[in-house]
């Protein structure tokens, strides 16, 4: 029950880098969820973690003690693999019970020397694991025999009984079927609730992040983009690859430009024009709206932009809309092209609004963001309430 | 409705060709198998044992040459048959014990040095084994060992290694490293992984790797021959050697053949009882891996 | 530039080192079994070992190329019957084994009736001792007393003298040693195939392929690399494949189907009465070393198709 902490942690390998720099001190008890897409070094890290594979520099501490020479079976973690790499030739029970018969603890008698733990007491801590994720009905059968909800835990079991320092579970719910993956999602979140242990959680699937993580940590090509709550995370994105990996429905993005109108700026994309509050510079910057910040309704308000319903998806609870702003209409007279169709998606409520209906579309101010070139974020902007 | 009916012939002809293959291959595989059984029953000079195979006669079968291999063969069978156990044996645990470290330290360890070791092993084991007899007579010779059990087990023991130890390396290729790295997780050292997670995986490779070390020291005349002059020391193929090379004057075929039989037993008996091991070692993981 | 824990040498020998004490043993068990004795064999073939004055036999003096001088000049014609023979032996007899093989392996490998004890029945001569059945074998093909000319006989055709005419020889031989190997290509590659996903044939035959183009674009390609590597250490084995020639010809009629490793071992144990020529058969035994490095680098460095195996 301890804290994990990495050091400007960096792993190459032959040519590539898989893992740049990372630095990330995850509190002791947390569930932290390292979130990438593949390929982007979340796996290696809790590799690095479990002393699977050593990194090129940098440091790792497992609570406050330096364990970058400690061979995996020192470090007392327990991991939970995406294949779940049960033992074929074990049946469950022994499964579970394979880290404990290897272990060897203090006697009570002489706490420097070292016992196995007796039968008994192998036998107790299998079968009360077992019986908090409900497989003690199948424990004498073969991983083959097990379906894959069963070998996932099974898989847990096995890291449960070790009372490790912390859970490493790489992407255990991915081999899931949809169905048993959400209630599985549920379950770890309440064994990790009653368990109180350090959770790192590697995937990379940010809906799975978005419900299990207390922090979520994500990674693109091997660099920390963002640390923090799922909240902060979707509300304040520190650029646009994380604004734009999480959240569902993604983030609408706007690329356009600043431009300078009257005392103030203006965001221009054709046919959009929104001024803008804050600092800014003239130049080019893409704007990001969540859908579900984007407001549609019936009725034209003079801040609205105008639109018309291209396509519905109806998810029962709630509508995604996708719309084709049109704009202002131009000047009349002015022989300006007709401006190119700009797609929007918004959440609405269910049944509000049909293809081809017209709409007003307005963005909530507050929520709106901005990304400069790099797609960094430019915090000191955001949208001004009203249109002049 | 017309294409059905010529589907289901064609099926049927298909079928039928399959298994007439099969009994032709059988028949292939067994005729020499019968043909030592059959004349290992009978005691009748050369020239009839065609006619009789041919057409058994049920009144001329005698296990007469069973009699006499079994009960009045000098150095007697039993004896022969424990020399042979006693080389093949060792020879087969240690081959055995070899291949299972070369083919893991092969698989699970990129050291320094991994692909020189693998072509100079596979380079030395191309060496044509025959010749090496007389460089071993004069070897073993010096070091007081020729006519001891020593002797004998020590060269049998590297006569499959270098085959077996690239069937179990390239077997254990194709055993997922998630379930070692589990084991290391879980707390153990790589050593104990190998013998706790990885050799009982291994059992089917291992057990054909087995099967190999065994058969080669257990049939072996070369070396044998040169090394061993001591009778209690005489193995099966000598004792089969000196049968067929007519001691007694004349070739005796249903001596030789029953004795065939009965030194065949042992490794028969072990290929149908290990039968689903040696084929499943034999899929040599090319698709898996 | 921090330190790069895991890119030195150090590292990787830190990491692992167990392996080279895993393969220690192996390493002494090939180096006193093998390498020593390879090298010995090397150093009588350069010696005047069993070929100098009459007693010689244990103090034979180093005479440097001269026993390969000699055959090479004088014998050049016996050198290339035996490196062709040798060729056509074990070139002849991988080709049998991955056509015979195949075949039963490819029908074996559809859903009939019977299978297991046709596998298991196919399979039982490999597990005869290879040297007993060989000395029934030789018996089975004598001209007068053999069975397969009695069976001949039985259907009206005339004895056919085996072993003593060089293109019955190599057939019989042949034969024989098909009999001998085909049961292990046959299970290997059953083995193989049988891991192949099914669905791909599946897929396949939605696709309107038959039996043979599955054959071409899934079996084949899947197979690839358990052909290549069973089909360069059996011939390699086969090279030097000594018991079949040994037994049922050696080497006869005259040199007809003698190869070099049959060759050699007459002239160590001095066949046919001759005196002991060790010098000579290690020549022998060296010359066919020789090749079969060639061979085995050849193969390596030409066809990837090893690195499955040896990677």
């Amino acid at each position: 029950m301890t804290g994990v902490t990495l050091q400007n942690v960096t792993k190459r390998f032959k040519t590539e880098t898989a893992v740049d720099d990372v630095s990330l001190a995850i509190v002791d008890g947390e569930f932290v969820v390292i979130l990438g897409a593949s390929g982007s070094g979340k796996s290696t890290i809790l590799r690095i973690i479990a002393g699977l594979e050593v990194q090129t520099s940098g440091h790792v501490y497992i609570g406050d003690m330096l364990v970058d020479d400690y061979e995996p079976r020192d470090r007392n973690l327990a991991m939970v693999f995406q294949s779940y790499a049960l033992y074929p030739h074990l049946n469950a029970y022994d499964n579970i019970a394979f880290g404990l018969r290897v272990r060897r603890v203090p006697r009570a008698d002489h706490p420097r020397k070292l016992r196995h733990l007796t039968k008994r007491e192998v036998d107790a801590k299998v079968r009360s694991a077992a019986q908090m994720l409900g497989i003690g009905e199948m424990l004498r059968k073969r991983p083959a025999e097990l379906s894959g909800g069963q070998r996932q835990r099974v898989a847990l079991a096995r890291a449960m009984v070790r009372d490790p320092e912390a859970f490493l579970l790489d992407e255990p719910l991915s081999n899931l079927d949809a169905k048993i993956r959400s209630s599985a999602r549920i379950e770890l979140k309440r064994l990790h609730a009653r368990l109180r242990q350090t959770f790192i959680f590697v995937t990379h699937d940010q809906s799975e992040a978005m419900t299990l993580g207390d922090r979520l940590a994500i990674l693109n090509h091997g660099r920390l983009l963002q640390c923090d709550t799922p909240e902060r995370v979707l509300s304040h994105p520190a650029n646009q690859y994380v604004a734009s990996f999480v959240g569902s429905p993604e983030m609408v993005f706007l690329e356009g430009n600043v431009q300078p109108a009257g005392a103030g700026y203006t965001f221009v994309k054709d046919p959009v024009r929104i001024p803008i509050r804050g600092a800014a510079r003239p130049g080019p910057v893409t704007l990001g709206v969540r859908p579900w910040d984007v407001r549609v309704e019936k009725e034209g308000s003079p801040t609205a932009l105008p639109s018309r319903v291209t396509g519905v998806e109806r998810l029962g609870s709630s509508d995604h809309l996708f719309l084709e702003l049109a704009g202002p209409a131009p000047a009349s007279g002015a022989a300006a092209p007709a401006p190119p169709a700009l797609s929007v998606r918004a959440v609405t409520r269910a049944y509000d609004f049909n293809v081809g209906d017209r709409a007003f579309v307005t963005f909530d101010p507050d929520r709106a963001l901005f990304f400069d070139a790099e797609g960094a974020r430019l915090e000191s902007m955001s949208l001004a309430t009203r249109l002049p | 409705m017309r294409v059905r009916p010529r589907r289901r012939w064609v099926r049927l002809a298909k079928r039928v060709a399959s298994h007439l293959v099969l009994i032709l291959a059988c028949a292939f595989a067994l005729f020499p198998i019968y043909f030592i059984v059959v004349t290992s029953l009978s005691t009748l000079p050369i020239a009839a044992i065609t006619a009789h195979v041919l057409v058994p006669n049920p009144h001329s079968l005698t296990a007469a040459s069973y009699n006499t291999i079994l009960y009045h063969l000098s150095p007697s069978f039993l004896a022969l048959m424990t020399n042979s156990l006693i080389f093949a044996g060792s020879a087969a645990a240690t081959g055995l014990a070899l291949a299972a470290f070369t083919g893991f330290a092969l698989s699970k360890f990129n050291f320094p040095g991994r692909r020189t070791f693998v072509y100079f092993i596979l380079l030395i084991s191309l060496f044509p084994g025959v010749l090496l007899v007389i460089p071993y007579y004069f070897m073993f010779n010096s070091l007081g060992l020729i006519d001891t059990y020593l002797g004998l087990i020590i060269p049998y023991s590297a006569g499959a290694v270098v085959f077996s130890g690239i069937l179990v390396k390239n077997y254990m290729d194709s055993i997922p490293d998630d379930i070692e790295e589990a084991a290391l997780v879980d707390g153990l050292s790589r050593t104990q992984a190998f013998f706790r997670v990885l050799i009982p995986l291994c059992y089917p490779v291992l057990g054909l790797a087995a099967f190999l070390a065994f058969l080669g020291p257990y049939t072996d005349f070369a070396l044998a021959h040169l090394f061993i002059t001591t009778t209690n020391l005489e193995t099966l193929a000598l004792g089969i050697y000196s049968i067929n090379s007519g001691d007694q004057g004349t070739q005796n075929y249903g001596l030789v053949t029953a004795f065939a039989v009965v030194m065949s037993l042992p490794i028969v008996a072990f290929y149908l009882a290990f039968q689903r091991y040696i084929i499943g070692g034999l899929t040599l993981g090319a698709v898996r891996g | 530039m921090a330190d790069l824990r895991d890119q030195t040498l150090a590292f990787r020998l830190r990491r692992e080192w167990p392996a080279y004490v895993y393969l220690l043993p192996v390493t002494i068990v090939l180096l006193f079994l093998n390498a020593y004795p390879i090298a010995y064999t090397i150093y009588i073939s350069m010696t005047d070992f069993g070929t100098g004055p009459k007693g010689s036999l244990l103090h034979y003096h180093y005479v440097g190329l001269a026993n390969y001088d000699y055959v090479i000049s004088h014998q050049s014609s016996t050198i290339l019957q035996l490196v062709g023979n040798s060729f056509f032996w074990a070139g002849g007899c991988i080709a049998l084994f991955l056509l015979v093989g195949l075949g039963l392996a490819c029908v074996l490998n559809q859903p009939l009736r019977g299978k297991t004890i046709y596998r298991t029945l196919i399979l039982l001569p490999w597990a005869f001792p290879a040297f007993i059945t060989l000395l029934v074998w030789a018996g089975m093909w004598d001209y007068e007393y053999g069975i397969i000319n009695g069976v001949l006989n039985a259907i009206g055709i005339h004895s056919v003298d085996w072993l003593l005419s060089p293109d019955n020889a190599w057939a019989a031989l042949f034969i024989t040693n098909v009999w001998l190997s085909f049961p292990f290509y046959t299970v290997v590659f059953l083995a193989t195939m049988q891991a192949i996903p099914k669905d791909l044939y599946e897929a396949a035959s939605i696709d309107g392929a038959g039996a043979l183009s599955q054959f071409r674009r899934i079996t084949l390609p899947y197979l690839r690399p358990t052909i290549v590597f069973v089909g360069l250490m059996g011939f390699l084995f086969t090279f030097n494949n000594f018991y079949p020639i040994y037994l049922l010809t050696n080497g006869g009629p005259g040199l007809s189907t003698q190869i070099f490793i049959t060759q050699s071992y007459s002239d160590a144990f001095g066949a046919h009465g001759a005196a002991p020529l060790y010098s000579t058969a290690a020549m022998y035994s060296v010359l066919d070393f020789l090749i079969i490095i060639v061979l085995t680098v050849v193969v390596i460095w030409g066809a990837d198709l090893t690195r499955n195996w040896l990677r």
